[in-house]
């Protein structure tokens, strides 16, 4: 039986509901942390460096994004901005969420905020906008950041030790684009987001002539723009 | 050695770039929201980004457009596996299939 939002009361109910509701969910998060383990130690980082950089950064994307720039040795400022870009989604996400976090204190709001993850986001928003009681509220949440973050730092683990025992003709790296593809596909199912895509891929190879490896963020620009004009667009179209 | 620092460096400051979003309204509350055009606008920038970093990575051999090379064909691969099929392993899979596939068929 399905309690009803009246009775949705205290932490502990709050963490059992959480993990009821995130566990299939959260499912898909292994071959994606196995990939991003295997990415890392491909890209020739250590264990102690790769599990460094899971634990520090936490974010599939961003890390993956990222690595071909650091094993480029790109410069600083350009890594930053590429997980900056590939990081804005959270801060919409973040926007978004925030309501649910009334009646709960700031150093709580922190760990919310590092733990904020697409499943978590996907999983919570409704019930944290809809359920009254902040403390069934916290444990709601919380359960679905401390389950995603044991699975990604296991798997990520096992996949950086598995890497390790598979030989460099398997082209292991090429899992990672892979990952990226299996991100970008859902993406990319409205037509405005189809042309972001196609139209920053597309300036991406274009402008890969610009120093400094500026064409990338350049092209994510362009594709944002381009995303933009066209939702526009099919708006006055639709009109 | 230098290296090595700069990596941990690198670490740091792309923790901060995704620990600070994701913080950033949560923490702050309702007091401040973007514009919403800008919301709407910032959509675009993780399909934008992902597809700037893959396309070119599929598209280019060593520097120049290469339109017909395994990277490619096994990423259209994974892209129609991952548009029918909703199994997370299935686009690896198929897409490294495909890609060593070709590999093993093509000389050099």
């Amino acid at each position: 039986m399905q309690a009803s939002d009246f009775e949705r009361q205290g932490f502990a109910a709050g963490v059992r509901e959480g993990f009821v509701a995130f566990l299939p969910v959260s499912v898909g998060l292994i071959p994606w942390a196995l990939v991003v383990g295997m990415a890392m130690t491909s890209a020739g980082f250590t264990p102690i460096e790769a599990m460094g950089m899971n634990i520090i950064v936490f974010a599939g994307t961003a890390q993956l994004g990222t690595l071909p720039l650091i094993v480029d040795h790109a410069p600083l400022w350009l890594i930053l901005a590429t997980g900056l870009a590939l990081n804005l989604r959270f801060l919409i996400f973040s926007a978004g969420i925030a309501p649910g976090f009334r009646g709960i204190g700031t150093g709580w709001r922190w760990l919310c905020g590092h733990f904020l993850t697409d499943g978590s986001f996907a999983v919570c928003y409704d019930k944290l906008m809809q359920v009254d009681d902040p403390r069934w509220r916290l444990g709601f949440y919380l359960i679905t950041g401390v389950w995603s973050w044991l699975l990604w730092q296991t798997f990520t683990l096992a996949g950086i030790f598995a890497a390790g025992v598979i030989p460099k003709s398997w082209s292991l790296e090429f899992m990672a684009t892979i990952a990226l593809i299996v991100l970008l596909v859902p993406m990319a199912k409205s037509r405005p987001m189809l042309v972001a895509a196609l139209v920053g891929g597309g300036s991406a190879v274009l402008l890969r002539g610009m120093p400094l490896r500026l064409g990338v963020v350049t092209a994510i620009v362009i594709g944002i723009a381009a995303g933009f004009a066209a939702e526009h667009w099919q708006e006055k179209k639709a009109a | 050695m230098n290296d090595d620092i700069s990596l941990w460096l690198i670490f740091i400051v792309l923790g901060l770039a995704t620990t600070l979003p994701r913080a950033s309204f949560i923490v702050l509350g309702n007091r401040f929201n973007l514009p919403p055009t800008l919301q709407r606008a910032l959509r675009y920038a993780p399909a934008a980004a992902l597809a700037a970093i893959v396309v070119p990575d599929v598209l280019l051999v060593g520097g120049s457009v290469e339109p017909i090379n395994p990277k490619l064909a096994a990423a259209i691969a994974a892209i129609l596996v991952a548009i029918r099929w909703r199994n997370p392993w299935l686009p690896f899979i198929v897409g490294m299939a495909v890609l060593l596939g070709l590999k093993a068929l093509l000389p050099g």
